[in-house]
């Protein structure tokens, strides 16, 4: 008798229920008056008294189970009619489009510079585009002749014979900052300084009349060539990776002696090549006598570096004039 | 500046490759820009012997040359007219690769070929396509006596060599030549530099031919002038030849590739007069105080202003001293006597000249960087003596040294300690000595902590202790020196509050869904009209396009420029950012006595603000859309409660900040909008964030107020004015009447119609209040809203709407 309740309960398992007619046979055949449950309640008479507890157990279980299922088919087969979408409800249709906001590439380079200058304990300050000749040159050590005096380099804003009155011009580096820093306050100083320069030449792939640089300046007593090498280094890793290669060549700056400049080795397509990434030395004795600032006393670093020679390297851009463009289709490369 | 890797062998015994040569001068200081091989060894091409020359059966033009090439005697066609049975000529055999590239850029191969029909193994060969010349007139016709099958690099001497291109710093004088180059190397590579000319001479007497002085000391320091008699012009010899042109110089008679020569090899700029068209027997340096014209060697008149240093003969000038020579004095064909000019020009003057002149020659590069004072006689001596070698001639007794301003050899100390403490090295004095041995400094004393040295004159840039610091710097090689691999710990001061507000305000621009541009700063004339008065505006003296000759006074430009490109390319829908510098005059100024120099911001919408598409319909955007998103903008800065902003008669909308006007909101008017074809709305709102900055740092920050713990009380009423009456106006009057309570106010409905009268429409506001302490109820409200009502009533005879 145990062994027809279990048969009976494994056939209720594997009946299939896909629709309201396999439901309606469902419980004809196992539910209704005639069905299998009932007729098996009718065998109870063959049952003897002592098992009728355990059997009778096992028939409501098979009947429970049977209700169970026909229930949640039921159930289920009720609510999947119910849901019928609306055209508009359906997800798969795409949205109306949402504006992005964006930061231009240069600053995300100059962003990520900056964060590395602050974890190795720079300050920030800033000064102006229109600078006067002291700061822009004097200051820095530019003999009176320099070429980078000339019209043919320098954008001239005021123009005065009157030594009193100082030119104007529009800065051709950041370096004019340091001058400010230095006179508004004492060493130690450890500060960085981006900003726009400009340069009066013809616009190319290569160059264009401004660009971007970011200057960096360290005095404080026994500061050294081996400390700027540290520095120079510990940058380099944290915007190339730790594994970049690079090496530092001997170069020439008027407000810096010695001066250096670093290369990183950059590879495409399996070509390698040395690359400038920045101008660097020690701050110039003449410099620093500029400003009232001993040079026994005090020695210092300064560096400077181009936010788009950076950037394009890092997006591996070939033409600068592209920055300036503000083409959306570029613009939305960058987040 | 081209460097020969042979010549440079002259001086230094070299062993390192041209690469690594170049890799070293880099790693010194001279840095190498290019490394390029010179001249070829042609391989493949050999000496070929015509045997039989006959026409071609199917080509007019075409023959048919058996060529005997060691023992093979090879059939190949040939197109020129000068091919002959009997002589010698260059055959590049099959296989071989030509120095020239074919008509598609692909290097030139020989291959078999049948030319119409007939074949041919080789090619016969013009001077041009070996590269050995620009002859395409024929083939080369070789000297007879050469032997088939011979290689033709062995069979011609073939000059190969490799030019080391180096980019000069402007310090370093002294490496514009190969001798000064080879010091360098010496120097690093410890290796024994060798002068194959006389350096030292005893004093001589004046030429008798010829007197030469100097009336202007002060821009020509020296003038040694040494005579050559008897020459015979010719072309110099291949070695000669090939030197030059293997630098880039075009050899021209062997006077004149002498003087080249020398120059290249010394550094110091020559002159060759001939002797006999120089006026008078006599040579004057001086300038004029009246403007000049002289015609230059390059045959152009040119007119020197006053102040220009020339080279007089009894008659006028002959040169402009230092930059070019003149027509009348050159060395021609028929000159016998050459009068030697090796001089020291003030760099200075000739910079001054040579850039009037827009002209920069070989020597003009080498005096306006400062030659070496002490080098005259000695390139003189050693031009006259190649000059009697190779052209013959003898020469003159004595030599004419006119020396007004000597300059003498300056003495530095260079302590250890400065060394040690610059560098961040350990070195001795010992050391430091034997890193700098090599670039002819003389020690004059050395005591136990610092050495006293000699600078040679030619190193006019070693004037300080630091800058013999920076050759015990470049010599040692600074990727040797130790890098500590720890740095200092200097207390990081706070990052400023201007850079805080500068992010501050990208972030948040960003937030706001605003892409940021870059736009430039300069301008041309024409578009900065449209923003303003032109002599308000400051502008650059020089520019040298006109794009850039007015520095913006706003960024409106930038904006409409980079609309008006996206538009064209198919862009429908602009929200641009960009944070910059404007510049205008002032009478204060913000660095400097009438200069204002400002950080703006602007936000500038244009175009669709959504786009066909099923769930909504195409819009633009309008001034609204902007203004939201600027109260966004001053909500993100803290501001949003310190802000006001009111309506001008053009509906320009000003915004407030404790009274001062920091910035602006407005249409774009359709003037502007044509200009720059611009075919849809667009609305820019600027802002100066220095102005914003100031009043921050002025009033401080807000600190927290506790949230309210009572729910707030909400009243609407609307009301009917005139047309002509600002939202504005009524909203700051509600604001100011209702007090403190007055959590928020807002606008809900605006309507104007028949129904309300003529020019009147009604305006419909929600007041939100709120107290910290208890819950408001309609009693504690209805005063106030009263009292509102009046003031509204009597302001602007406003009629409660019931």
């Amino acid at each position: 008798m145990l062994d027809d309740i279990k048969a009976l309960k494994e056939k209720i398992a594997q009946v299939n229920i896909a629709d309201e007619k396999d439901l309606e046979a469902f419980r004809l055949e196992f539910l209704s008056r005639n069905g299998k449950i009932p007729a098996m309640f009718s065998r109870m008479g063959e049952v003897p008294n002592e098992d009728k507890a355990e059997v009778g157990r096992a028939m409501n279980e098979v009947k429970n189970f049977a209700r169970e299922t026909f229930e949640t088919h039921k159930e289920r087969l009720e609510r999947k009619e119910e849901v019928i979408l609306k055209a508009t409800d359906d997800l798969s249709l795409p949205p109306a489009p949402c504006p992005t906001g964006s930061y231009h590439p240069l600053t995300q380079t100059l962003e990520e510079m900056k964060d590395i200058f602050y974890r190795l304990g720079f300050s920030i300050a800033d000064g102006p585009e229109v600078e006067d000749d002291f700061h822009n040159f004097t200051a820095l050590n530019f003999p009176p002749n320099h070429p980078a005096r000339d019209e043919q380099d320098t954008f001239f804003i005021r123009k005065s014979d009157d030594p009193d009155i100082d030119d104007l011009v529009l800065r051709t580096h950041t370096s004019p900052v340091q001058i400010r820093l230095m006179q508004e306050k004492k060493p130690p100083i450890r500060t960085i300084m981006p900003g726009r320069v400009y340069r009066n030449e013809a616009v190319s792939p290569k160059s264009y009349f401004l660009f971007h640089q970011v200057e960096a300046l360290y005095i404080d007593t026994d500061v050294s060539v081996a400390e700027l090498k540290e520095t120079l280094i510990s940058f380099a890793r944290l915007m190339f990776g730790s594994d970049v290669k690079y090496r530092l060549r001997p170069g020439y700056f008027p407000f810096t002696e010695p001066s250096l400049e670093m290369d990183i080795w950059w590879e495409t397509n399996g070509e390698g090549r040395w690359l400038e990434i920045l101008g660097s030395g020690m701050v110039d004795p003449n410099v620093l006598k500029a400003v009232d600032i001993d040079p026994e006393e005090y020695t210092g670093f300064a560096w400077g570096m181009g936010v788009e020679r950076i950037a394009l390297l890092r997006h591996q851009i070939d033409d600068i004039r592209i920055f300036y463009d503000n083409d959306i289709r570029f613009l939305k490369q960058f987040h | 500046m081209k460097i020969s890797y042979n010549w440079l062998k002259e001086f230094i015994n070299l062993e390192l490759s041209p690469e690594e040569t170049a890799e070293k001068l880099t790693l010194i200081g001279l840095e190498v820009e290019n490394v390029i091989p010179y001249g070829s060894n042609l391989e493949g091409v050999v000496v070929g012997e015509v045997l039989d020359v006959r026409d071609h059966p199917n080509a007019d033009r075409l023959r048919i040359c058996d060529v005997q090439v060691d023992d093979e005697k090879l059939q190949i066609i040939c197109g020129a007219d000068n091919v002959a049975a009997g002589q010698k000529v260059p055959v590049a055999t099959v296989g071989t690769t030509l120095p020239v590239e074919t008509d598609d850029g692909k290097p030139f191969t020989i291959k078999i070929a049948k030319l119409r029909g007939v074949e041919s193994r080789g090619m016969i060969c013009a001077e041009d396509e070996l590269g050995l010349g620009d002859d395409h007139s024929g083939i080369m016709v070789l000297e007879k006596e050469l032997r088939p099958g011979q290689p033709l690099h062995e069979a011609m001497e073939l000059y190969q060599d490799t030019i080391i291109d180096i980019e000069l710093t402007p310090n370093r004088p002294d490496a514009t030549c190969h001798l000064g180059v080879a010091r360098d190397l010496s120097a690093a590579l410890n290796l024994k530099l060798s002068k194959p000319f006389e350096t030292e001479f005893e004093q001589s007497q004046q030429l008798d031919e010829i007197s030469i002085s100097i009336e202007s000391p002060e821009k020509c320091h020296r003038y040694v002038g040494k005579l050559v008699k008897g020459v015979q012009i010719d072309e110099s010899p291949s070695w000669l030849k090939n030197r030059l042109k293997a630098i880039g110089i075009r050899p021209v008679n062997n006077i004149v590739d002498i003087t080249n020569y020398v120059m290249f090899e010394l550094g110091q700029p020559l002159h060759a007069f001939d002797s006999d068209r120089i006026n008078g027997n006599e040579i004057i340096v001086r300038d004029f105080e009246e403007p000049v014209e002289f015609e230059t060697l390059d045959h152009i008149q040119r007119k020197c202003s006053p102040g220009t240093l020339f080279i007089c003969d009894g008659r006028g000038p002959v040169a402009i001293a230092g930059v070019m020579g003149g027509v009348d004095s050159e060395v021609s064909d028929e000159t016998q006597n050459v009068l030697i000019e090796s001089a020291y020009f003030d760099p200075a003057s000739i910079r001054k000249t040579a850039k009037e002149q827009v002209l920069q020659t070989d020597a003009s590069y080498r005096f306006e960087r400062g030659i070496d004072p002490q080098l005259q006689r000695i390139a003189a001596e050693r031009t006259a003596e190649l000059i009697a070698d190779i052209a013959g001639g003898t020469v003159a007794k004595g030599c004419t040294d006119v020396h007004p301003v000597e300059t003498k050899a300056s003495t530095l100390t260079l302590r250890k300690s400065y060394v040690n403490r610059l560098l961040g090295t350990d070195f001795t004095l010992e050391d430091i000595d034997n890193l700098l041995e090599g670039l002819e400094l003389d020690i004059l004393e050395k005591t136990e902590n610092a050495l006293n040295y000699r600078i040679p004159t030619f190193r006019p840039d070693l004037e300080r202790e630091v800058d013999l610091i920076e050759e015990v710097g470049r010599l040692y090689d600074y990727n040797n020196i130790p890098s500590p691999e720890h740095g200092k710990f200097t207390s990081p001061e706070p990052i400023t509050d201007w850079e805080r507000l500068l992010a501050k305000t990208k972030e948040s621009a960003k937030g706001l869904q605003y892409r940021e541009i870059y736009s430039n700063s300069l301008m041309p004339k024409e578009e900065a009209e449209w923003l303003g008065e032109l002599d308000e505006m400051i502008h650059t003296l020089n520019p040298i396009s006109k794009e850039m000759t007015t520095l913006r006074p706003s960024l409106l430009y930038g904006f409409l420029k980079a609309a008006a490109y996206n538009f064209n390319r198919k862009a429908q829908q602009i929200r641009f950012f960009e944070v910059g510098n404007v510049f205008s005059k002032t009478e204060e100024g913000t660095y400097h006595r009438g200069i204002s120099e400002q950080t703006n911001i602007l936000f500038g919408l244009a175009g669709f603000k959504t786009i066909e598409h099923w769930k909504t319909e195409s819009e633009h955007y309008d001034a609204f859309d902007l203004k939201a998103s600027i109260n966004g903008f001053f909500e993100q800065l803290g501001l949003a409660d310190d802000i006001h902003s009111s309506v001008d008669d053009e509906n320009v909308l000003h915004y407030r900040l404790a009274g001062k006007t920091i910035g602006r909101l407005h249409q774009v008017s359709a003037d502007m909008l044509e200009h720059y074809d611009i075919k849809l709305p667009a609305i820019i709102a600027e802002f100066s964030l220095t102005e914003i900055f100031k009043i921050r740092q002025e009033t401080g920050s807000r600190s927290y107020e506790p949230v309210s713990k009572f729910p707030s009380f909400e009243f609407d009423f609307a009301v009917i004015v005139d047309q002509s009456i600002r939202a504005g106006d009524l909203l700051n009057t509600i604001e100011e009447t209702a007090g403190a309570a007055l959590e928020e106010l807002q606008v809900f409905d605006v309507f104007e119609g028949e129904s309300l009268g003529e020019r009147k429409k009604s305006l419909a506001f929600r007041l939100s209040f709120l107290d910290k302490n208890k819950t408001l109820t309609i009693n504690e409200v209805e005063p106030i809203i009263n009292k509102v009502v009046k003031v509204l009533e009597n302001q602007y005879s406003a009629k409660l709407r019931s």
